[in-house]
Order: structure tokens, then sequence, then C-alpha cells
């Protein structure tokens, strides 16, 4: 499904499955908690998909790279919150946390450049090259390898949401 | 990177005799310091090996992009400086993020390849995936089934367990076991897509939700260590060129204080009466047969030895003989008939033998169907359960 067309199946076509919020500073108190977090939510999200073990693995290893984003943010009071969403084939994840209005910014141009064509060429070129920032990698590699729609949202003042649509089932069979 | 008690396992390791590097576990630092050490072993050992240097990644469950970069520069830096070498990144169809993510390097370097292990891992499972072989195979579970299900409660399996069914095919066991031992948690898998996609069927015309099917490479298991009370693994170990590989992930999923129940055959063993001397000549060929294509389908009575390998304890083996007088001799006929078609119509043509030996082939598998239908008639195909223990 496109972006367009997830627009208009907007959210009220995503079923809630899960929520999660916890203390920015608590969750940046080590970094293994991205680990565990992504292991742990993506278990329980992907019960009753198709191939559970297998959702899970690709499910936590999409929601990792979003969680160690948000880990690397350079603001630490507030809360994080990942949301996890369902509609037909898709696992929505809106995921916010605190992120000064510079970082906001750096995200804003990076998420508007995967909308231009050439995603792939960019990301191979951003594979190799150790001076292109890792959240670059980290959104390109999203949009790439796990067919990502990535949308940003500013929810409050000091805060971004990141709203990703991953396509894991299609991408299983 | 230098594990803790509460860190994910990773670990790196060189191969000198293949040329093999090998990681294993979850590849998710912080930063490339983290993984410094295992970047240099990759860095050093690239410049010792000529012809192939192989990456093996398929016990990597989890990689960050921090880590892929990295693991890549070191690819991409090494296929350039030496342009003579080939790279090649061994990956496993069961885990996705693995195989979207290496397939670029090809694109950085037309030097570094990406193989996709498993597919050529299971020599025996490409005789037995073709659709039509189906009911012989549910037909084949519910003649072992009679026998297992008195069997199964001897090598500890109880209500409320934790199982792993290990290549269930097309998942005739598990439902079996779901509906006699009503299991916590049962959780089957196998390497075939159309067997699951067989099983996820039958299981829904049953409204059975409860059973997880999953894809997967018995010698690569994507599972946690420790999860499961009772894992089962039946007639399969004798098809795989490296039992050994697939014992040691039975036990690893197994919980300390479980056990791991497997069964195989001696086809050698297979008997008949009237005809027994066609019978046992056809039979003794089989197990050569499947030698022949790095299967061992003498295997049943080597359990014991090969649980108490892998570091099995209190390991219990005993032996069943599936007959013609279970049930309805014509199943078993049906099971001898579908054999026949295999063994000798696929697996001894494909392996190149005579017309007249293939005809003789036959013959004791006809002889064998005409003692199960004989009124007199017995007709014999023995399995070896066993089980071990794994240490508390």
């Amino acid at each position: 499904m496109k972006r367009q067309e997830a627009a208009v199946v907007a959210d009220t076509a995503f079923e809630q499955l899960l929520n999660l919020e916890m203390e920015m500073a608590t969750f940046t108190a080590d970094w293994l908690h991205c680990d565990q977090l992504s292991n742990y939510v993506a278990r329980m999200v992907s019960h009753d998909r198709r191939d559970p073990l297998r959702h899970s693995n690709l499910l936590s290893s999409a929601l990792n790279e979003l969680l160690e984003m948000s880990f690397r943010s350079d603001a630490q009071e507030g809360e994080l919150i990942c949301v996890f969403y369902r509609h037909e084939q898709i696992e929505r994840i809106e995921l916010s946390f605190p992120c000064p209005s510079q970082q906001r910014r750096f995200y804003s141009v990076l998420v508007e450049d995967l909308k231009h064509n050439g995603q792939l060429a960019n990301y191979v070129e951003v594979i190799a090259d150790e001076t292109a920032p890792l959240e670059q990698a980290v959104l390109l590699g999203l949009a790439v390898n796990y067919d990502a729609d990535i949308e940003l949202r500013t929810s409050t003042a000091d805060a971004l949401t990141f709203v990703v649509d991953l396509p894991l089932e299609r991408l299983l069979h | 990177m230098t594990p803790n008690s509460s860190s994910p396992v990773f670990t790196t390791q060189f191969d000198t005799g293949n040329q093999e590097f090998v990681a294993t576990g979850v590849l998710r630092p912080r930063s490339i310091t983290d993984i410094a050490d295992d970047l240099l072993l990759l860095r050093d050992k690239i410049e010792t090996v000529q012809g192939v240097f192989y990456v093996n990644l398929k016990r990597v469950t989890h990689m960050n992009s921090t880590a892929f970069r990295a693991l890549a520069r070191v690819l991409v830096d090494a296929s350039r400086s030496r342009p003579e070498l080939r790279i090649v990144v061994l990956t496993s169809s069961v885990v996705a993020w693995a195989t979207q993510l290496f397939r670029h390097l090809s694109e950085l370097s037309p030097n570094i390849s990406m193989e996709i292990y498993d597919s050529a891992f299971y020599p025996g499972q490409t005789f037995v995936e073709n659709k039509s072989f189906i009911p012989i195979l549910r037909t084949q579970t519910k003649m072992t089934w009679r026998h297992e299900r008195e069997i199964l409660p001897r090598h500890g399996l109880r209500s409320g367990m934790a199982i792993a069914d290990i290549c269930c095919g097309i998942g005739d066991f598990a439902m079996l076991v779901r509906k006699e031992f009503d299991p916590a948690r049962i959780v089957a898998l196998d390497h075939s897509m159309a067997s699951l996609d067989y099983a996820r069927s039958v299981a829904e015309d049953f409204r059975v939700r409860d059973i997880e099917y999953t894809y997967g490479d018995a010698s690569q298991m994507l599972f946690e260590g420790d999860q499961f009370d009772f894992v089962t693994c039946r007639h399969s170990l004798q098809i795989f060129n490296r039992p050994e590989l697939l014992l040691r992930e039975l036990y690893r999923i197994c919980k300390p204080g479980g056990r791991v129940y497997i069964t195989n055959e001696k086809n050698s063993h297979c008997l008949g009466e009237p005809r027994a001397d066609s019978i046992q000549w056809t039979y003794n060929e089989v197990a050569k047969l499947f030698r022949h294509f790095d299967m061992d389908v003498e295997m049943g009575p080597k359990g014991s030895r090969l649980l108490l390998d892998t570091g099995f304890e209190d390991v219990r083996i005993e032996s069943f003989m599936v007959t013609n007088l279970d049930g309805d001799p014509q199943e078993f006929a049906d099971v001898i008939e579908a054999w026949e078609d295999v063994y000798a119509g696929e697996m001894s043509v494909r392996r190149g033998d005579s017309p007249e030996f293939v005809a003789r082939f036959r013959q004791g598998f006809r002889d064998h169907i005409f003692a199960a239908l004989h009124p007199r008639g017995y007709a014999g195909w023995p399995i070896w359960a066993a089980s071990g223990q794994k240490p508390l």
C-alpha cells in the first residue's frame, strides 16, 4: 500500500495493539534497553501473525533501529512513547521521544528526502560512506529493506513522532 | 563485544580450513568500538586467504545499522585492496532482514556476493515435498501414532508442557499431540513452505489457532535457548547429512531438565512374510540408496549413542513395529507403494541405476505389499524412539 493510500485508510483503519510509555532518562540509562524492548515487544505484537517467530525477528530488527535512533536523541527530559497498530498486512509503529528543535529539523530533512526517487542508490551510497549520518542509514534502511513508509509528526513543542508502516507479513511470504 | 550477564551474546571466530569467518548471536553494538576486536579479526583474516573468503552470518539473529555499515566497509575495502579475492557472505533464508541487508553488498563491489545457504542443506527434502506425497505422510503418522501415543509418556511427555516439534512436516503430529497432551504451548517448525502451508490450512479448517507454525532451518533455529520442556524430531535426523548439528540445536532450545525425543528407522529391518528374501534384499538396497544421498535410514538403534554424544542424560530407547495388522492392511500397502514410487521411481533413477536393478528393487516393494495384503501374511516397519534429558 502506497503512502497516499495509507493516508486515506488513515488512522481509523489501524487497530491499536500496544502502548508503551517510559521515562526517557530510564530508557537511555542502558543501551541494552533497545535490544530488550524491541525483542519483548516484537514477540507480543507478532504472536498471532502467520509465522510468529520470523515476524517477531523481523519486527524486532526494524523496531530496534528506531529505538536506537531515539536513544541517541540529544534530549533526556520527557517520555518515550511507543504505540503499535495493525491494519491487515501492515504493522504501524508510532514512536515519540523528546527531541530538540535543531534535531527535529534534521530528521524532517531526512524524512523529506525519502519521498524522492533513488532511495536504493542513496542507501547503497550511505552504507559505504562512514561520514554519512547514522540516522540517514537507519531511515533509508527501513525504507529500502523493510519497505517502510515513514512520516514525521511534531507532537509537542519538544517532542517528535515517527510514524512507520511496515508491511512485514508481505515481506515474509 | 564483551558479553556480560545481561548482554546478548555475540561471538566471532575464524575457521582456517574453510577460510570462513563465522559470527554468531546478536550484533547490536552502540558504537563501532564495541566490535573493534571482531572487525580486526575479520580484517586480519581476509589478508591471510587466497581464492574465496566466506563470511558466515547464518547464526546472527540480529544486526543493527552500526554493525552492518562497519562490516560492509571492511568487506568493501578488502575487495578493493585485493581484487583477486572473492568474498561470499552466507546468510539463511529464514532470517529475512539478513537477506534484505546483504544483497546490497554486490552493488558496492562485484567481488562480494551473498549466498542463501540453507536451501542446499536438506538432501532428503526434495524427495518428499511433492504434494502427492502428503496423503502418505498423513497415513504414516496415523500408523505410528497408534504406538507413539502410548510411548510418549514413557519419554516424559505430560500435559501442560511447552513443546516444539522440529521438522514437523505437514504438522499432523503436532495436531495429534495438541489434542492428546494439551500443551501449554506448541510450536511446529519446518523448512518446507509447502508443508507449512498445508499444516496451516488443516489447522484453519479445524479452527485450531494455538499451534505456532514457523518456517525455519532446524540446524540454525531462531528460538532462544532453554525454551521447551519437550522437543520432538521425528523421522528427520536420518535424512540430514549432519545430524549432530541438529541434535545440538535440539539440545540448545530444550530447557534444562526437559527432554528431546527422536524417532528414526532402520530400513534394512523392514520385513515381511511370505517372500521374505525379496523384501529383505530391497530394504538392504534402500539403506544403500539413502547412504548414496548422504542420509542414514539405518539410524534408529544409534539414537542412544547420538543423544549421549550430544550431552543428554537419562537416555531411554525402545523400538516398535508398525505392521499390517495394526489397522487397515491397505493403509500399510499404500505407504509401501508410495515408498516404491519415491525410492525406485525417483531416487534410484537419479542415482543412475540400470533398468534391471530398478525392476528388482521395485519387486521387493511389490512383495512387501503382497505380504501386507495376504490373509495370512505379515509385514513390518520397525522404528526406534529415543529420548534424553538435558542436564539441570
